[in-house]
């Protein structure tokens, strides 16, 4: 599981992001190296979902650098769909197209981004869609699947354009709890297959298994940083110590 | 006109213009539409049966009207389409410009009563270039509706949730991409039913164009009586051509909204 290179993949340098007078991230800095997995844990509102949310600039900053594969996120000069279908993203509500299949919810980008025809596409998606159990229901729409099919699918349609990295925002947060395994199961072959992979959740028992890294935030900092070992063995911060004592 | 209600991420779009307001209470024969469509149906063929002299001779007058009444408005709600589509994408464009002109000019169209828009354009083009009445009535119409087109296609925009475009974005969708295959195609089943109620706003507006020489069902009724004298029949029978034109299409949109309604998100 340990596939990690010394490549940086993604490289945070001093980030700051302010909602008016709320400070989402304060100086955060960071790097992500090609394959491995970071887990990103904290309460609400420690900016977490931002730090994930700035990666693929669906927010911007007030502050800082961001890199991803070697390209400047906030740039102007970049071209920020190129470097968007390289960050595959899931969502906590999924988002899925409601008007679409869920064959045409995989296929879409890939036709539209990736100029892949609707032959390559379906191809590609039906792969996919098998990797993620759920071939069965191609031609059904999101509203006919329950939450943890339709994050499956989400998972699908964001590895249909082949990226370099997943960004999951807490993608089990809005499940029944009996469909939160199967997504779980998912995300770890992902984990297996090697690819590199930023997890924000709530989900302990993931992050022991998968992360090779855990990060704590709290109020728009980066707290403390270790693997799931130091975590949950012996945490140096009382903050840390905190907030794991109430989640566990 | 169509009523946009609040600026929640669910934007309801309430309809009560024209279209007979369904009651629970309405007892399944006597809905208001039906007694009215058929009330009027039937005032036609009894007063063109028994008084064929001169009712009969009016209708036989009419139907060029009502072609050129058909004309104008298809072709101004078309237009007024374009126009609208384009005034919503201005009124929620983050550019301050474009945002600018959008608001601007629904302000102004909202701002001036439809009548007075319809001389204006019609002399102010009269001026510049020699169009035919109708196409400046078109091009009026088209105008003065695009501005609330455009209000309508804002809110049906809106109110598809962030979530959307978010997820269409962090694929390396462009903002046009997404417009085109995400957001529209949702936006479009909040957007027709004001649409539709628009088109019936809009035949029943497009009866001001008869002033601007353009032969349309009121002019045609109008052109009639005053050769006949004949006032009172004539626009008896001009207001029960449009009653059961409008009772007819409104019919016709609550229809199709109830298929799109039941069919598949």
């Amino acid at each position: 599981m340990r596939a990690v290179n010394n490549n940086v993949m993604i490289r945070v340098r001093d980030v700051v992001k302010c909602y008016g007078e709320l400070t989402a991230l304060n100086n955060v800095s960071l790097n992500v190296y090609d394959g491995e997995k970071m887990v990103i844990i904290g309460p609400s509102g420690s900016g977490k979902s931002t730090l994930l949310r700035v990666l693929n600039r669906l927010e911007t900053i007030d502050a800082g650098e961001i890199t991803v594969d070697g390209a400047k996120v906030n740039d102007p000069a970049t071209d920020i769909n190129s470097v968007r279908k390289e960050i595959g993203m899931v969502f906590q509500s999924f988002n899925l197209f409601p008007h679409k299949t869920v064959l045409e919810n995989v296929n879409l980008a890939q036709m539209v981004v990736r100029k892949r025809s609707r032959k390559e596409a379906a191809e590609i998606s039906r792969e996919l869609l098998k990797k993620v159990f759920i071939s069965e229901k191609e031609d059904q729409y999101p509203t006919q699947l329950s939450g943890g099919q339709q994050q499956r699918v989400a998972i699908a349609r964001a590895l249909a354009m082949k990226p370099k990295v997943m960004l999951f925002d807490e993608p089990t947060s809005a499940l029944d709890p009996e469909t939160i395994g199967e997504v779980l199961e998912v995300m770890k072959n992902l984990a297996r297959d090697g690819m590199t992979m930023i997890v924000v959740t709530h989900e302990m028992g993931f992050a022991r298994e998968v992360a090779d890294r855990i990060i704590f935030m709290d109020r728009g900092s980066i707290i403390e940083q270790g693997t799931p070992e130091h975590f949950f063995k012996n945490p140096i911060e009382e903050r840390t110590r905190l907030f794991l004592k109430q989640i566990l | 006109m169509a009523e946009i209600k609040g600026k929640s991420p669910r934007t309801v779009i309430a309809v009560t213009d024209g279209v007979a307001i369904p009651s629970r209470r309405d007892p399944g024969l006597f809905t208001a539409w039906r007694v009215s469509f058929a009330g009027a149906l039937l005032a036609v063929i009894l007063l063109v049966t028994f008084k064929p002299d001169p009712y009969l001779q009016i209708l036989k007058f009419l139907p060029d009207g009502i072609l050129i009444t058909f004309e104008v408005t298809i072709l101004s709600i078309l237009l007024a389409l374009v126009i609208g589509l384009f005034t919503g994408l201005g009124r929620i464009s983050r550019n301050r410009f474009i945002n600018g002109l959008a608001s601007v000019y629904v302000e102004v169209i909202r701002g001036i009563p439809l009548l007075v828009q319809l001389f204006y354009i019609y002399f102010a083009l009269g001026r510049i270039v020699n169009v035919p009445p109708i196409t400046s009535a078109v091009i009026a119409m088209a105008v003065c509706y695009g501005a609330y087109m455009g209000e309508i296609f804002r809110a049906g925009i809106e109110s598809i949730h962030k979530g959307q475009t978010e997820a269409a974005r962090s694929l390396g969708m462009t903002s046009v991409q997404t417009m085109r295959h995400v957001i529209l195609p949702q936006a479009f089943k909040t957007i027709l039913p004001p649409v539709g109620n628009e088109f019936v706003a809009l035949l029943k507006d497009s009866s001001l164009v008869s002033i601007l020489a353009v032969s349309d069902l009121l002019r045609r009724g109008r052109e009639y009586a005053a050769q006949s004298f004949a006032y009172f029949e004539t626009y008896t029978m001009v207001a029960l051509v449009y009653l059961i034109i409008t009772l007819f299409l409104s019919k016709l949109i609550s229809i199709m909204e109830d298929r799109i309604n039941a069919g598949g998100k």
